[in-house]
C-alpha cells in the first residue's frame, strides 16, 4: 500500500495522490450539480425548441427551425418586452448611478456626523424580498392607497389616478420603486471606490486652488473609473434580468405592456404563472435567444468601456 | 468663505435626510399600517399613524385560513437554515479545494464554474431540473428544492472564500502537514477556525437571500400549498380574489416577514456592508 502510494507521486511530480483524490471526492457534488442542472438544462432546451412540445407526448411534434423563425418573425410581443427592458434600463440608471455617486460623495467627508445611519438605511431596501418590495409598492400605488390620498390632500391632483391602467404611469412606479430598491447598494459600492483614492491628491488639488467641483471632475471620476466600470456592468446585468420584481408589482399591467424580457418568459412560460398550457419548445428557444443577447450584451459592454479606457 | 461652507453644507444635509426619508417611508408605512383596524386602512388610507393601535391583525393573521401565517414561518425558517447551513459547508470546502488543493484538470474546472456567472438559460429550467428530481422520485415540493440547493455551485461565494485563504499563510499548512496532518484534515484544524470573518458575511448574506426567496419556491409549492414559505404565501394572498379586502393581512403578514431581515440589518449589518462591498471590488 505505502509503496504503492509512492510510486504515484513519483509519476505525477509533486502531486500528491490521496490530497489529489480528496479534491475529486469534494468537489463530486459540484460537478454533478454541473452535469445534471446546468449542462443538461441547456442540451434539454436545445432539443425541444426545435419542437411543438406542451408537455402532452401525443401532441409533440418536431417543427425545425419554425420555432426560430416566428420568434423572428411573428412575436411582437416578445419585442416589445426587449423594448421595455431597454427603456427600463435607460431610465433607471441616469438617474440612479449619478445619485448614488453624488451622495457617496457627500457621504465621503469625514465632517459629517451620522454617516453609519445613512449608509446602513439606504441600502436597508436591497436587503429585503423583491416580492415584498412589489407587493408594498402595488399597496402605496393602489387606487385607494396613501400615495393617491396625500397628492389629494395637497391638491396636487383632483381624483385619484389608476397608476397601472396607463403605461406611462405604470413604468413611472416600477422605475421609482425599482431605483428605491437599488440605489443604496450603489451607494455602497461607490463608497468603496471612494475611500480607495488617495487623500494627497485632493490636497495638492486644494493648495493649487481646486474648488469641489473642479476636484470631483479631474480627480474623483478618473481615480474611480475602473471601480465605476465594474459597478455600470452590474447595474446593467440586474436591471437586464428584472424579473420577478415586475410580475409582483405591475403584473405587466396594462395589458402586458410593462413585462420587461424577464418577466415575460416567467408570466409564459413558468408554471404556476403562465396559463392554460404554454408550448414549452418555443419557450426553450426564445429562452436559448434571451441567454445569448444577455451574454453580448455584457461582451458589448465589456469591449465598449475598455475601449473608452484605453482612448482617455 | 466660512459661511459658504457652513450653507453647503447644511443643504448637504438636508438632502441625505430627505433621500432616507423617501427611503425609511415605505416601510414605516407599511408596519404603521398592519396596527390600524381594517376600517381604517380601507376608509383613511392616507393617514400616517394608527388611530387606534390594534394587534388584532396579527391576531388574525395567526388564526388565519387563507394566510396560514405560523406553518408558513416554520417552513421559512426550515428552508433557510437549510440553505444557510449547505451554503456554508459548501463554499468553504470548494473555496478551499480551489484555492489550496492540487489536482489535475483544477484551472479548466474553475474556469468553467466561473462562466456560470455569465451564462443564464432563465426561468425555463425549472422544466428540465423539476424533470431530473422527478426521475429520482423527488416530487416537487420545498425540501426538493433544497436537495437541488445542494448541488448548485455557489459560485461568488466560492471567489470570496478562496481569495481569503489565498490571504492567509502557507506557512501554517506546511507546519500542520509535517505534524502529519493530511489534506482534509488541515482544512478541519487549521483553516476552517480561520474562515470565521468570512464565514459570517457569507452566512448572512445566503441567510438574506435564501429568507427572500420567491420565484423557485413558489413553483416548487405549487402543489403543496402547505409548504409555501411566507414570502411566497403573501404574494399568493395579494393575487388572490380575496386580496382587496384583506389589507389588513397582507400588511401584518408582509410586516412579519420583514421582521428576520429587520433584525439581522440591525445586530449584523456590518458583515452584509462588508459582504456587498467585497462584491464589488472582487467582481
Amino acid at each position: 500500500m505505502h509503496g504503492k502510494r509512492k510510486n504515484v507521486t513519483k509519476e505525477f511530480g509533486n502531486l500528491n495522490f490521496s490530497e489529489e483524490m480528496a479534491c475529486y471526492l469534494i468537489l463530486i457534488v459540484p460537478i454533478v450539480g454541473f452535469l445534471v442542472f446546468i449542462l443538461y438544462p441547456y442540451l434539454w432546451a436545445g432539443k425541444w425548441s426545435f419542437f411543438n412540445y406542451t408537455g402532452v407526448a401525443s401532441q409533440t411534434r418536431f417543427v425545425g427551425w419554425e420555432n426560430f423563425i416566428n420568434i423572428f418573425t411573428k412575436d411582437k410581443s416578445y419585442w416589445h418586452a426587449w423594448l421595455v427592458t431597454l427603456k427600463f434600463t435607460m431610465l433607471k440608471l441616469p438617474i440612479e448611478i449619478p445619485l448614488a455617486l453624488l451622495l457617496a460623495t457627500i457621504l465621503q467627508k469625514d465632517s459629517l456626523r451620522g454617516k453609519g445611519i445613512f449608509r446602513s438605511v439606504y441600502y436597508l431596501p436591497s436587503i429585503i424580498s423583491v416580492a415584498i418590495v412589489g407587493a408594498i409598492f402595488s399597496n402605496l400605488f393602489d387606487f385607494r392607497g396613501v400615495i393617491n390620498s396625500c397628492l389629494m390632500r395637497f391638491n396636487i391632483i383632483q381624483r385619484p389616478i389608476d397608476w397601472f391602467a396607463d403605461y406611462s404611469t405604470s413604468m413611472a412606479v416600477l422605475l421609482t420603486a425599482s431605483i428605491w430598491l437599488s440605489f443604496g447598494v450603489n451607494v455602497l459600492y461607490f463608497m468603496a471606490a471612494l475611500s480607495n483614492v488617495p487623500v494627497e491628491l485632493y490636497e495638492a488639488a486644494s493648495v493649487e486652488g481646486a474648488g469641489r467641483i473642479r476636484k470631483f471632475f479631474s480627480i474623483t471620476l478618473p481615480m474611480i473609473a475602473p471601480v465605476f466600470q465594474t459597478i455600470l456592468l452590474l447595474a446593467i446585468n440586474g436591471t437586464l434580468q428584472t424579473g420577478e420584481f415586475i410580475i409582483v408589482l405591475s403584473n405587466g399591467a396594462p395589458g402586458g405592456t410593462t413585462f420587461t424580457v424577464g418577466a415575460y418568459l416567467i408570466n409564459a412560460f413558468v408554471p404556476g404563472f403562465a396559463t392554460g398550457s404554454p408550448n414549452i419548445g418555443y419557450g426553450s428557444a426564445l429562452s436559448l435567444v434571451t441567454s445569448v443577447f444577455y451574454c453580448l450584451i455584457a461582451v458589448a459592454y465589456m469591449k465598449v468601456s475598455t475601449r473608452l479606457a484605453n482612448n482617455s | 468663505m466660512e459661511r459658504r461652507n457652513r450653507i453647503v453644507n447644511l443643504i448637504c444635509y438636508l438632502f441625505l435626510l430627505i433621500i432616507l426619508l423617501a427611503t425609511l417611508f415605505p416601510l414605516i408605512y407599511t408596519i404603521l399600517s398592519s396596527f390600524k383596524t381594517n376600517m381604517e386602512l380601507l376608509s383613511d388610507p392616507g393617514r400616517i399613524f394608527p388611530e387606534r393601535f390594534t394587534v388584532d391583525n396579527y391576531i388574525r393573521a395567526w388564526n388565519s385560513d387563507s394566510l396560514q401565517i405560523g406553518r408558513m414561518f416554520i417552513n421559512s425558517v426550515l428552508y433557510t437554515l437549510g440553505c444557510v447551513m449547505i451554503m456554508l459547508i459548501e463554499a468553504s470546502l470548494y473555496g478551499y479545494v480551489f484555492a489550496r488543493g492540487k489536482f489535475r484538470g483544477k484551472r479548466i474546472l474553475f474556469l468553467v464554474f466561473s462562466s456560470l456567472m455569465f451564462i443564464n438559460l432563465g426561468s425555463i429550467t425549472i422544466y428540465p431540473l423539476l424533470e431530473v428530481l422527478a426521475s429520482v422520485k423527488l416530487k416537487s415540493s420545498l425540501w426538493a428544492l433544497l436537495v437541488y440547493k445542494i448541488f448548485a455551485i455557489p459560485i461568488v461565494n466560492i471567489y470570496l472564500v478562496k481569495s481569503y485563504i489565498q490571504s492567509l499563510p502557507i506557512a501554517l499548512d506546511e507546519a500542520a502537514k509535517i505534524d502529519g496532518c493530511g489534506f482534509v484534515g488541515i482544512f478541519f484544524r487549521i483553516i476552517r477556525p480561520m474562515l470565521k470573518p468570512i464565514m459570517a458575511t457569507i452566512g448572512m448574506l445566503s441567510f438574506n437571500s435564501s429568507w427572500n426567496e420567491y420565484l423557485f419556491p413558489a413553483v416548487f409549492t405549487m402543489a403543496k400549498p402547505e409548504q409555501q414559505t411566507l414570502i411566497v404565501g403573501i404574494i399568493a394572498l395579494k393575487n388572490s380574489s380575496e386580496s382587496a379586502v384583506s389589507w389588513d393581512l397582507m400588511f401584518a403578514g408582509t410586516t412579519i416577514s420583514l421582521i428576520p431581515v429587520l433584525l439581522a440589518f440591525a445586530f449584523a449589518n456590518r458583515y452584509f456592508v462588508k459582504g456587498i462591498a467585497m462584491g464589488a471590488l472582487k467582481g
